[in-house]
């Protein structure tokens, strides 16, 4: 009974971790239909920028709210200056598109592993967070608690803003109807440019959130890429809440199988989005009101 | 027997009724208009007939027989169909649109070892398509480049390459110019007698210039059927159109 | 429409077609030097010539396949890597485990990857555009995870000993370099001559209409789907010869063989070849695979340099290598 309420813990965190990528990565689909592949890349810098922070100053804190910035940065250069205008030009598809990201991640993964070598690098558990708390007759690290925390907040976040604020109803009316929201005299590639900077963001704040627990090396976004998109097409592309059910859902999938059927962990995710594909290809939760 | 009949034709999308118990009847030969305003759901009804929407309940009989399922199955049971915007084949010419369209009942659309110039039948197929059509000047040209009223020509001659015996045309009209409108009416009206038409218009020039019996749709139900002065004297038909307060003046 | 412009459009596509069959000579010209330089390579240059253009054939036939799905039909698959490896464990279980000989374990081989192509392809052809990427690269990641994890395949540590085919009946060596050589080019070419007639039959035809309107090939009343499954199932077998020749060209295969980063590097010389001619994806494998060489040479960065040319090739070489030079030969002064 331990083992399975740890576990059960272990899978949340799992799936916080998943949702933070995948809130972004279905917000920027949902918004501009962009199958935005370099979103391991974004992971990957916020790790290292991280990395590099911690480094020099020995704050985890500091580390974590400069860890994201330059994947915002990335994020609202790339849409406004690369991709919107080509996709204006009308040179290129949405495939084209998702192609260009796909070797904006490479590129991405081959400019750390020179700048950083191929060493596995890390940050240390802060002071704060280090340690195990005796929860429901388990000890459980506290660490693995505040991902799932920050996780739960983000949610409740991003949740609140697109439900109730002036900004989300603007986005939500963008996904519905672009020419019209445009012809209101919003900037609508001002927005988008927001949007892809705020999933950006929350890419590179998993980065960093994950660093102290996993390793970080140049190829840690490229794994978790296919990983994402799982959880986005599972949960409906465009789906905000979609999503977060469908993190909870393949985090608890892999944590599981980890545990108890260690041979079946490297495809349990993958049968589970082609059982779903058979099923319902537009991903399990439709029926939940689209938020983005 | 009737060419096309819909019976008890309702379809829903979620709480909004959009076809609501619609009856139809087309006799063999006939060239019938379906018009109405906005909303009232002229290509639905279309798009229930030929397969791209199923009913919510009801049924469609061609020749008697019940037709259902997806668009090919459809073509097959004798229903072509030309679209409100175009759907050509861009990069390919506009002999190879037709010979395409004229293979898809051809049992030589199965090889993939032979080169498709070796079936003749097909290729004359498609040249005698153009004849009817007036497009033999262009064969060799892609489709990408005809003018629009070239693009409406060739989407109405794929229609009829499956040798259909009901043709529904999904506002053939709309976006032409005068001339090309003219030039429309002359092509519907030179169409064999036999073949029954479906017309779905706005352009009340091209319906009376080539429709028997106008049928008017309105909020999903058929509201009025009736030759032109019928359906211009009707007063509910004016009410649908113009609204409440208008009717009777 | 006036008389003028009837003409001047008649009179624009006579040329057009006079242009396209001056294109049509020059292909010819050039294919028939290429040919012949294919055939005398082995004797002109020095074994590292050749066996560049051994990778660079293998790499051509996995990237015909791919493109009879993307510039043939219009689906875009990132999966295609999964019928490549699965051709190359074919030929290894079927060799190593099974110790069957290469005349029965290659046919063996193709035939089961058609049957799982065939129920891949009809999972997978439920979806379209963005889904369908998505479920082919899934399908990929699955057979990937098998191969590593699987006692069968040997793990990560893939298999080794696979053996080239036996030629002693023709007297010759097929371990010799220049002997296999020859060996997969004239698979090359048969590959290159199925590809073409699949292309130019009435079946390539409707895989072409349904990649400019699904749709309207659909109320032509063709099955979209039943033609769908029948490409994903050539590609696939198409792919599968490649991953052989692959593994009998290193006498191992592993994992890394089925990775989705394969799979792109395949689309990536797709879209360098150009989509629109048979030939395309040839010399997409050509120019990837000697850039490749070339920046291993210059810089131990590849990946940096390989996303960046990505980049730059989709962002301006959209439609490839052989149009852009097309049209650059071609165009009107």
């Amino acid at each position: 009974m331990q083992v399975f309420l740890t576990q059960v813990l272990n899978g949340l965190q799992l799936s916080m971790l998943m949702y933070l990528l995948a809130a972004g990565l279905t917000l920027i689909f949902g918004l501009m239909n962009i199958l935005n592949l370099a979103h391991g890349a974004f992971f990957t810098l916020g790790a290292y920028c991280g990395v590099v922070v911690a480094g020099s100053t020995g704050s985890f804190w500091l580390a974590l709210l400069v860890g994201p910035l330059l994947p915002l940065l990335l994020g609202v250069v790339l849409q406004s200056m690369v991709l919107q205008p080509l996709a204006e030009r009308g040179r290129s598809t949405h495939l084209d598109l998702a192609l260009l990201t796909f070797g904006l991640l490479f590129a991405t993964a081959g400019a750390v592993e020179w700048v950083f070598g191929s060493a596995f690098l890390s940050i240390p558990t802060p002071v704060a967070l280090s340690g195990h708390v005796n929860l429901l007759g388990i000890s459980y690290p506290v660490y693995r608690l505040f991902i799932i925390g920050v996780g739960l907040a983000v949610a409740v976040g991003l949740t609140f803003v697109f439900d109730r604020t002036l900004l989300g109803a603007t986005l939500r009316a963008g996904v519905d109807n672009r020419a019209m929201v445009a012809a209101l005299g919003v900037n609508i590639n001002a927005l988008f440019a927001v949007v892809f900077g705020l999933g950006a963001a929350l890419a590179g704040l998993a980065g960093v959130i994950a660093a102290p627990l996993t390793s970080v090396y140049s190829q840690m976004g490229i794994t978790i890429v296919v990983e994402t998109f799982v959880v986005v097409v599972v949960g409906g592309l465009g789906n905000l809440r979609g999503s977060f059910y469908a993190s909870l859902i393949v985090g608890m999938t892999n944590a599981m199988s980890q545990a108890y059927l260690p041979e079946v962990e490297m495809f349990a995710i993958y049968a589970l989005l082609i059982g779903v594909m058979i099923v319902r290809p537009q991903g399990l939760f439709r029926n939940v009101e689209r938020v983005a | 027997m009737s060419a096309l009949e819909a019976r008890n034709l309702h379809k829903r999308f979620g709480g909004l009724e959009v076809i609501a118990n619609l009856n139809l009847t087309v006799p063999p030969g006939q060239r019938r208009a379906v018009i109405g305003p906005n909303g009232a759901g002229k290509t639905t009804f279309i798009n229930l007939v030929t397969g791209w929407l199923s009913p919510t309940s009801g049924n469609v009989f061609v020749d008697g027989h019940a037709v259902a399922g997806r668009p090919e199955k459809v073509t097959r049971s004798g229903i072509a169909r030309s679209f409100q915007r175009n759907m050509l084949l861009e990069d390919l010419t506009v002999v190879e649109n037709l010979r395409v369209a004229c293979q898809a009942f051809h049992p030589c659309r199965r090889v993939f070892w032979r080169s498709k110039q070796a079936f003749a039948t097909v290729i004359e197929k498609a040249e005698r398509a153009a004849e009817r059509m007036h497009l033999t000047d262009i064969l060799a040209v892609p489709a990408k480049h005809l003018s629009y009223g070239q693009k409406r020509q060739l989407e109405v001659a794929l229609a009829l390459c499956s040798e259909p015996k009901i043709l529904l045309m999904d506002e053939p009209a709309a976006g032409t110019s005068p001339q090309e409108r003219a030039r429309l009416i002359d092509l519907i009206n030179g169409l064999p007698r036999d073949l029954t038409i479906l017309l779905v218009e706005h352009d009340m020039d091209v319906v009376f210039a080539t429709c028997d019996l106008i049928t008017v749709l309105s909020y999903g139900k058929v509201l009025a059927t009736g030759t032109r002065r019928e359906i211009q004297d009707d007063p509910t038909v004016m009410e649908a159109y113009l609204g409440h307060r208008h009717a009777g003046d | 429409m006036s008389n003028e412009v009837t003409m001047a459009r008649t009179s624009t596509a006579r040329e057009g077609i006079t242009l396209a069959s001056q294109v049509r000579r020059a292909t010819l010209v050039l294919a028939t030097a290429a040919m012949l330089g294919a055939l005398a390579l082995p004797w002109l240059s020095a074994s590292y010539a050749t066996t560049l253009a051994i990778e660079i054939m293998i790499a051509g036939i996995f990237a015909s396949g791919i493109n009879l799905l993307l510039g043939g039909t219009g689906l875009v698959s990132l999966g295609q890597g999964m019928f490549l490896g699965l051709g190359g464990y074919g030929v290894g279980i079927g060799s190593t485990v099974l110790g069957l000989p290469l005349w029965l374990s290659v046919p063996m081989t193709l035939v089961v990857v058609a049957v799982l192509a065939a129920g891949i392809g009809a999972v997978c052809t439920r979806t379209r555009g963005v889904e369908f990427l998505l479920i082919t690269l899934a399908f990929s990641q699955l057979f990937f995870g098998a191969a590593i994890k699987l006692r069968l395949t040997n793990g990560s540590d893939g298999m080794s000993g696979i053996p080239r085919p036996d030629l002693t009946f023709l007297g010759l060596n097929g371990d010799n370099p220049v002997v296999f050589y020859y060996y997969v080019l004239i698979v090359t070419i048969l590959v290159a001559a199925a590809m073409w007639r699949i292309v130019e039959s009435p079946f390539g035809s409707i895989l072409a209409a349904i990649r400019e309107s699904e749709r309207r090939a659909a109320a032509m009343g063709y099955a979209v789907s039943s033609y769908k499954v029948g490409a994903f199932i050539i590609a696939a077998v198409t792919c599968a010869v490649a991953g052989i020749l692959q593994s009998q060209y290193t006498y191992f295969i592993n994992p890394d063989s089925m990775s989705w980063q394969l799979s792109g590097e395949g689309v990536l010389m797709v879209i360098i070849g150009g989509t629109t001619s048979i030939v395309g994806p040839l010399v997409g494998a050509a120019v990837f695979v000697l850039a490749k060489q070339g920046l291993s040479i210059l810089t131990t960065e590849y990946m940096m340099f390989f996303g960046i040319f990505f980049m730059l090739v989709v962002a301006f070489f959209r439609n490839g290598v052989v149009e852009a030079l097309k049209s650059a030969l071609w165009s009107k002064p």
